[in-house]
């Protein structure tokens, strides 16, 4: 056990603060400490632009391997690099689907045709991707996907019908990857496929769902005959579900250093709100800020943990990894109502008209969300009780 | 940066774990309160033997010359055990004090412990009670701004029930000959660092007991049916148990930074112990309240041997400082100006 940072990694810190004083300036200068969940429609235009800023710097895709454009950054070094990048108040990533899941996963699971054409899209930033997962019948019971692909053989295509829903950032994305049953007989995790569909084309129609913040970051996303490469398909038709919970254990890793670091810059705007309104005076509230702020270091120092125990390459992480989504969206959750506890009587009063939320508004009503989406609280604990603790199942009753 | 654990120190867990989980069972616990001391010599001389009241004792004094590092995955094992013999606090809190105080009292004393030949309690005021004083043979004890030393012939103990029947409490009142081994400015930082290594040992022993509170209510949860099932399998029962799963998978690494901070003399010790010893012993009460209800009626029975780990759990909890002490600490930390939060203060 070591917890400090080798000089070398304090020297690639520096390197890393350097160059973001350095870019994040002039017309990004306004996307500081935007863009993070509840806040991602915001500054579209300017964070793809950011995006390619960052290629250009090598600063994307930094966990990566080399060979795939990656920097090659060592656990360590990814988590100086997340440290720094959310201490210099850069905004909330656009691209960060590709980068955290759809990378990680082709790198994985993907041919070598898919990685040649894919990664080097989502390396320059230029290449934005969205997840097509959930449908209005396939929710928590994710494996009750409806969305069908069929292959075409005369026209060498996958054509897919159907509907996804909650499909955060598909009218930014120039791509999703999606789960749909290649065995139209088939029930549960069998025959499903992972696809990789690009989202500009005429059998794609995406509509913008209003959230109770007043903004749209999801849709729904309607496939009618739409059209995928016979070759654009992760794994054989079948692997599908392999595939998709592949991906989940990546949702789980590395890229949850990034997001702790956006809590904590939220975490800090409510200290510092605190500190000049007065509520930190309150025993109470004190005391509840305290708690987030050890609750925030112990997902940290457990997220190293898992990391540094190792996780498969083909993302699959320790059992403790299961307990991440329920913790993590709890505290987030708390996170808010504390926000709002601070505020005090200001609390429901808004910026600016029409429904011009500030941003600790925005997160209050958008951590609702946070123990709903990825697996509901209620269903993490199924999963934690029946795979982490082994308790009995429960009796699944069949679909008639 | 590694938050791994050698293999060395998990192939000693696992041993340490093989040894207790064999010799100090749920029936020696219950014997034990039948004993008019409650304590077993023989198991110490075991113990001894096995090297464990050395560990932490400097090898020139022929311990081992473990650090807390090394010593906080047996702690766990211990409070898996619910061990009644008072190893945590000797090798935690009554040796590390002796060897700061040094000079002829730890020439003394150290070998000693090390053979398991004498045991050393420290009695701080913040746990108005000193443990295991009837079995000292040396006790140190704070007495205002100033730490005493007394052997066991110059003290007069009145004994304090405990909610825990293992836990054997006494008020001590020097009686006759103590010498006076710190004053002021050295006496507080030595009663400080005695009180976090209190509450890291009290920490990783709720880690240890909120598992075996966990073991035990799977194991119920799977043989005992109604509606024709088992009911563990009911979603209403299960979450009880994930709950724990939870509190407790993220209670570990706080609890091992701790011991990684004090082994290294870290100027951020006490911030990270109050930190670990406010999530560990959040786990072991949630496991306590959570398996006591999953084990429906049977839990409030006597019989039943979950309340051996569940009252211990509340005896950590309020030990070596309670939630309001350390919560406190912790908020103080961070509104301190100029405290390092937030982004690159990962480790401060």
């Amino acid at each position: 056990m070591k917890l400090s940072f080798s000089a070398q990694d304090e020297q690639f810190r520096t390197e890393v603060a350097g160059w973001l004083n350095a870019n994040l300036t002039g017309e990004f200068e306004k996307l500081k400490f935007r863009g993070g969940p509840g806040d991602e429609h915001t500054y579209p235009e300017e964070r793809k632009a950011w995006e390619k800023k960052l290629a250009e710097g090598g600063w994307t895709c930094v966990g990566w391997p080399a060979e795939h454009g990656g920097r090659a950054c060592s656990i360590e070094q990814q988590v100086i690099f997340f440290e720094e990048y959310a201490r210099a108040g850069a905004p909330g990533r656009v691209g960060h689907i590709g980068e955290g899941l759809t990378g990680p996963t082709l790198i994985a699971f993907g041919s070598e045709a898919q990685k040649e054409k894919y990664l080097p899209g989502i390396v320059s930033g230029e290449e934005l991707w969205c997840q097509g997962y959930s449908e209005p019948g396939a929710g928590s019971d994710l494996a009750n996907v409806k969305t069908k692909a069929r292959f075409d053989e005369d026209r060498g295509q996958w054509i897919l019908n159907g509907q996804k829903v909650w499909t955060s950032l598909a009218h930014e994305a120039d791509y999703c990857f999606v789960i749909a049953r290649t065995d139209p007989d088939s029930v549960a995790h069998k025959g499903l496929g992972f696809f990789l569909i690009k989202m500009d084309q005429p059998g794609v129609e995406i509509r913008p769902i209003e959230q109770i913040t007043g903004t749209s970051e999801f849709n729904e996303v309607f496939f009618d005959e739409a059209e995928c490469d016979a070759q654009d398909i992760v794994g054989a038709p079948g692997d599908g579900w392999k595939v998709a919970m592949g991906l989940l254990g990546f949702e789980r890793g590395v890229s949850t250093l990034g997001q702790q670091m956006q809590f904590q810059n939220e975490l800090d705007e409510v200290v510092a709100l605190a500190k000049t309104n007065g509520a930190a005076r309150d025993p109470i509230i004190r005391q509840r800020i305290a708690r987030a702020h050890a609750e925030l270091k112990i997902m940290r120092y457990n997220s190293m943990r898992m990391l540094s125990g190792q996780s498969g390459s083909d993302g699959s992480l320790q059992k403790e990894a299961l307990i991440y989504k329920l913790f993590w969206a709890t505290w987030h959750r708390g996170l808010g109502e504390l926000a709002m506890d601070v505020m005090g009587p200001e609390c429901e009063i808004l910026d600016d008209g029409p429904y011009e939320l500030n941003r600790l508004q925005s997160m209050y009503l958008f951590v609702r969300s946070d123990t709903i989406y990825g697996g509901t609280n209620q269903i993490q604990r199924n999963i934690i009780a029946e795979r982490g603790l082994g308790m009995p199942k429960e009796p699944r009753v069949t679909a008639k | 940066m590694d938050f791994t654990f050698t293999e060395d120190q998990l192939l000693f867990q696992d041993s340490v774990r093989d040894f207790l989980v064999n010799e100090i069972t749920p029936e020696r616990i219950r014997a034990s309160w039948e004993s008019e001391s409650g304590r077993d010599s023989a198991l110490w001389s075991q113990l001894a033997e096995l090297g464990l009241t050395g560990m932490t004792v400097p090898e020139a004094y022929g311990g081992l010359g473990m650090s807390e590092l090394d010593f906080v995955l047996l702690a766990q094992e211990c409070g898996y055990v619910a061990l009644p013999e008072p190893l945590v606090h000797s090798a935690l809190v009554a040796v590390p004090l002796l060897v700061d105080i040094g000079g002829e009292l730890a020439d003394q004393w150290l070998p000693k412990v090390a053979t398991g030949e004498a045991k050393v309690v420290a009695g701080l005021e913040q746990n108005l009670l000193v443990e295991d004083a009837h079995v000292a043979d040396l006790l140190l004890l704070q007495q205002g701004d100033s730490l005493v030393a007394a052997t066991a012939d110059a003290v007069s103990l009145i004994h304090n029930e405990s909610v825990d029947p293992s836990r054997k409490l006494f008020a001590v009142s020097v009686a006759g000959a103590a010498a006076v081994v710190a004053n002021g400015d050295q006496a507080q930082s030595l009663i400080q660092s005695s009180l976090d290594r209190g509450a890291l040992g009290a920490a990783a022993q709720a880690l240890g007991l909120a598992q075996r509170m966990i073991d035990l209510s799977v194991q119920y949860t799977s043989d005992r049916k109604q509606f024709g099932q088992a009911i563990g399998a009911f979603q209403a029962v299960k979450h009880h148990m994930a709950n724990v799963a939870v509190c407790l998978e993220y209670a570990k690494a706080p609890v091992h930074r701790a011991a990684y901070s004090i082994a290294c003399k870290e100027s951020v010790a006490s911030h990270a112990v109050s930190q670990a010893k406010l999530n560990a012993c959040e786990a072991a009460n949630l496991a306590a309240k959570n398996c006591i209800q999953v084990h429906g009626a049977m839990g409030y029975t006597w019989e039943v041997d979950l309340h051996i780990y569940m009252k211990k759990a509340w005896a950590m909890a309020n030990s070596w400082g309670d939630a309001g002490f350390h919560k406190t600490r912790v908020a103080n930390h961070i509104f301190t100006d100029g405290a390092a939060l937030g982004a690159g203060a990962t480790f401060a």
